[in-house]
């Protein structure tokens, strides 16, 4: 018996029991295994639903459940059966069928034809990732801190060293190996594949091929690398290398005995948006991660990625390509193991009938006010903490814990159970240690070494708490009930609403709510210590955590661009007391706005943000105005580089399903010949050009001649982005009125602009 | 993220394009002045959403209403400090 301490860097069945990575503290890499048993069970669904003792024909009844149990008998896999008693999460203690297969790799295969010859059983844990089988059992995870007692290469006992909710865990020295091709492959063909590790980088051209493969053959001999990094790793790269080297494998896995897993390209729709999910790459004994198809890798990067492996339990290379939804309900599950609840295999959770006027009621969403229309000074902007997330923890709100029909007589707030339940219990440690991380960023000073990190796992964090209620409601969810989600939207709106009676009891003015932010304003509270009273107040009365923001010198909300005379919620623009500016739902915030547009909003911005208060903006108005036509100016006479008008959007459907062709099919069609065609979900680049189609795709082959760019369209846009920002000071709306009513109706004008001079840069423009 | 019933702010467009009819019947002043109360309502669409009732136009025309009364009280108070501010006018 030998005792090895390290890293777990991944669980995964092979082909006796499981293959288990460590990392030693000496820096070996050994592969060990042991042999793990899984259970998953079968229950007949009158027993499930209670039906049984209503004596209803047999559909899926306990004579079904004999049946299995002579088939499965009959089969080849070693498996062994028992009856036993598990607790379902809605239904309680049910009688099942316990099916154990003796090798974890038997399970998918065997379940696939149990579940095909007997439809009508309902059945539990049959499609678990092993590794969070394996952390249940054990209370290990990913990237874990471990003491393992192994016997040869068997082990016999794993402890894991440290806790996911540690704030400071340490990392494994991992080996990481950089291989990316020389251009993008969706764009134009790559001539040659860029390595680097460490300080070392070169280039090397895919022709001759059996050069690039003896290469890359010995790089990986040499190096024994932890991870590849890649770009396009998942839908080029990879492929492509595993296609070269048919004839002579590349040595990609680590794992020899392990096959190289791919999973198809796929494009979905979720949250109002066409996702794009390219093709996977899945290696054994070492991970892959693809920069370009790892979901947030821009947002939270390689420390987000390990993070999330460490409290998800999910392996690094799943975790990187899988949406926070598949996260969080993977901690669901994990809760469940541990607590001995079963896991459906499918949902069955359906809504419970409503009448119309509680379907009325229950059917909302959060409270979403419309602003005060102007340009207000001294504004605080107080946001709860982590609002839904904090709400089904504080009020135990969770699928199981709703009664569905029974209200508060008093508040018509939904009632729950008293037993804790399953989401509050996964998401109590999150929250905790995002609060924790979030004060912990407060307090350290900008140059240290932690905050990168930190940054990256409350980002991470974020997520998985957003996508949580998300999953409440979502009709796939494992743990879901569309009850639960509404009563967090309920008690969602009561303490938004309890947080806005305290801040009028308290003589503020509000100006703005939104789902879980507040924004207001009183004469002569300019200082963060002036609305603490307020704070405190609102922590009494709703029992839910709420932060200041910052204090706004001044903030801007802006009306509808169709009609002047209509707020927009969430559209404004202000500077804290810090000089930090802060937007939203204006052009420099989407994604498709030009770099050139962008850049020009936030220097006009930043001129603004100068004026120490209200008072002074107007004075800067004139500067602002000048800086609009210098970059007219430069549009005009092609001074501006043509990548700073690169368009970028994404396509929403197939370019043959489009009747009328947006620009962004159009760009993709002139690109369509080329390479690999777009999907639904990617983003195509283009420039706005004059004549037939009147766009140009910018990852188009030659020269690109910039007379043809259409600087009417730029100049368009640049006018409306510039309007955007001035439109708060302006006297009039922008469409003027009947004299009639131009004199009475005059929405929500703040004093302020009243008193000002009017700016009118339209007419100094043109 | 699939709702079952339209949202206070659909309720309100739909609302608002029944009455299409009427409007185009209207005078021009008319129109703009009919526009402006449909504008005054919009404002209280979180309030209406809230309120939940089942029949919403009831709601919309409180909102109307509630803008209206919000202009006399304006109007009232411009008139009465006119008055007090030059008594031997009166």
């Amino acid at each position: 018996m030998a005792e090895l301490t390290g890293w777990l860097l991944d669980v995964y069945a092979g082909e006796q029991g499981l293959t288990i990575w460590l990392l030693t503290d000496n820096g070996e890499r050994r592969c060990l295994s042991q042999t793990f048993p899984v259970t998953f069970f079968a229950a007949s669904q009158a027993v499930r639903q209670g039906l049984d003792k209503l004596d209803l024909p047999a559909h899926g009844s306990t004579s079904d459940l004999r049946a299995a149990w002579r088939w499965l008998s009959s089969q080849s896999e070693p498996l062994r059966l028992a009856r036993a008693e598990r607790r379902d999460l809605f239904a309680g203690p049910i009688p099942v069928l316990s099916i154990e297969v003796q090798q974890p790799a038997h399970l998918p295969g065997l379940f696939r034809r149990f579940s095909a010859a007997f439809p009508n059983l309902t059945f539990y844990d049959a499609d678990l990732p092993i590794s969070l089988r394996y952390g249940a059992v054990f209370g290990v995870f990913p990237l874990c801190r471990c003491c393992v007692e192994v016997q040869g290469n068997q082990v016999k006992t794993i402890l894991a060293l440290d806790s996911p909710w540690d704030l400071d865990p340490e990392y494994p020295p991992l080996r990481l190996l950089a291989l990316e091709p020389d251009c993008n492959p969706s764009h134009a063909v790559p001539k040659g594949i860029i390595f680097s590790y460490k300080d070392i980088r070169y280039r090397m051209p895919l022709e001759p091929v059996r050069a690039l493969l003896a290469n890359l053959k010995s790089i990986l001999r040499t190096y024994d690398p932890d991870m590849l990094l890649t770009s396009w790793g998942d839908t080029w790269l990879l492929p492509k290398l595993l296609e070269l080297s048919q004839a002579n494998p590349l040595p990609l896995n680590r794992d020899p005995s392990a096959l190289i897993t791919r999973k198809e390209q796929r494009t979905y729709y979720a949250y109002g948006q066409v996702i794009y999910r390219g093709a996977q790459v899945h290696l054994a004994g070492r991970w892959h991660i693809d920069k370009y198809n790892a979901v947030m890798y821009h947002d939270y990067g390689l420390d987000g990625i390990f993070e999330l492996a460490r409290v998800t339990g999910l392996p690094v290379q799943t975790v990187a390509r899988v949406s926070p939804g598949t996260g969080i309900s993977s901690m669901q599950i994990m809760t469940a193991l541990r607590q001995g609840v079963l896991v459906p295999w499918r949902k069955q959770q359906a809504e419970a009938p409503k009448n119309l006027f509680e379907l009325v009621r229950a059917d909302m969403g959060g409270l979403v006010y419309q602003p005060t229309i102007g340009l207000h000074s001294n504004v605080a902007e107080v946001d709860f903490v982590s609002m839904y997330p904090s709400i089904m923890s504080h009020f135990n709100i969770s699928p199981e814990t709703i009664l569905p029909g029974e209200n508060d007589p008093q508040t018509g707030l939904p009632l729950t159970r008293p037993e804790r339940g399953l989401v509050p219990t996964t998401l109590q440690p999150l929250l905790q240690k995002r609060i924790a991380i979030k004060s912990q960023l407060l307090c350290l000073p900008k140059w240290d070494p932690h905050r990168k990190r930190y940054q990256a796992t409350a980002s991470a964090y974020k997520w998985l708490l957003v996508t949580c209620f998300g999953y409440l409601g979502y009709k796939n969810a494992r743990f879901g009930r569309i009850e639960s989600h509404e009563a967090v939207t309920a008690y969602g709106r009561e303490t938004l609403l309890r947080a806005k009676e305290a801040a009028e009891d308290l003589g503020f003015e509000v100006l703005h709510l939104y789902v879980d932010g507040m924004w207001i304003k009183k004469p002569a509270s300019a200082t963060p210590a002036d609305f603490q009273p307020l704070l405190n107040e609102i922590l009494t009365r709703t029992g839910l955590p709420i932060a200041l923001d910052g204090v706004y010198r001044w903030v801007a909300f802006l009306p509808s661009r169709l009609d002047a005379r209509i707020p927009v919620a969430n559209r404004y623009f202000g500077v804290f007391q810090s000089g930090e500016i802060k937007v939203r739902g204006i052009e420099l915030r989407r994604r498709d706005t030009p770099d050139f547009i962008r850049e020009t909003q936030q220097q006009m911005l930043a001129i603004l943000a100068k004026a120490p208060d209200a008072e002074h903006v107007p004075n800067l108005l004139p500067e602002v105005q000048a800086l609009v036509h210098r970059r007219l100016a430069d549009l005009k006479r092609g001074r501006v580089p043509p990548e700073k008008l690169i368009v970028r959007q994404t396509l929403s459907r197939e370019l043959d399903a489009y009747r009328s062709p947006s620009p962004a099919a159009l760009a993709a069609r002139q690109l369509a010949d080329r390479a690999a065609p777009l999907r639904p979900g990617q983003v195509v680049r283009f420039l706005y050009t004059l004549g037939k189609p009147g766009v140009r795709a910018w990852d188009l082959p030659g020269e690109m001649d910039c007379r043809t760019i259409d600087v009417a369209r730029y100049s368009t846009l640049l006018e409306r982005a510039a309007e955007t920002i001035f439109q708060p000071f302006m006297s009039e709306p922008v469409e003027t009125k009947l004299p009639l009513f131009s004199g009475l109706y005059m929405p929500n004008k703040t004093p302020l602009l009243q008193e000002q001079a009017a700016v009118s840069w339209i007419s100094g423009m043109a | 993220m699939g709702r079952t019933l339209p949202s206070s702010t659909q309720n309100f467009l739909q609302e608002q394009a029944s009455f299409a009819r009427f409007r185009r019947a209207l005078r021009r002043s008319d129109q703009v002045a009919l526009d402006d109360l449909f504008a005054s309502a919009r404002q209280h669409l979180a309030a209406a959403a809230y309120a939940a009732n089942a029949l919403p136009f009831e709601t919309f025309l409180l909102a109307m209403l509630l803008e209206e009364h919000k202009q006399v009280m304006r109007l009232r108070q411009l008139v009465e400090a006119d008055l007090h501010i030059t008594p031997g006018d009166g």
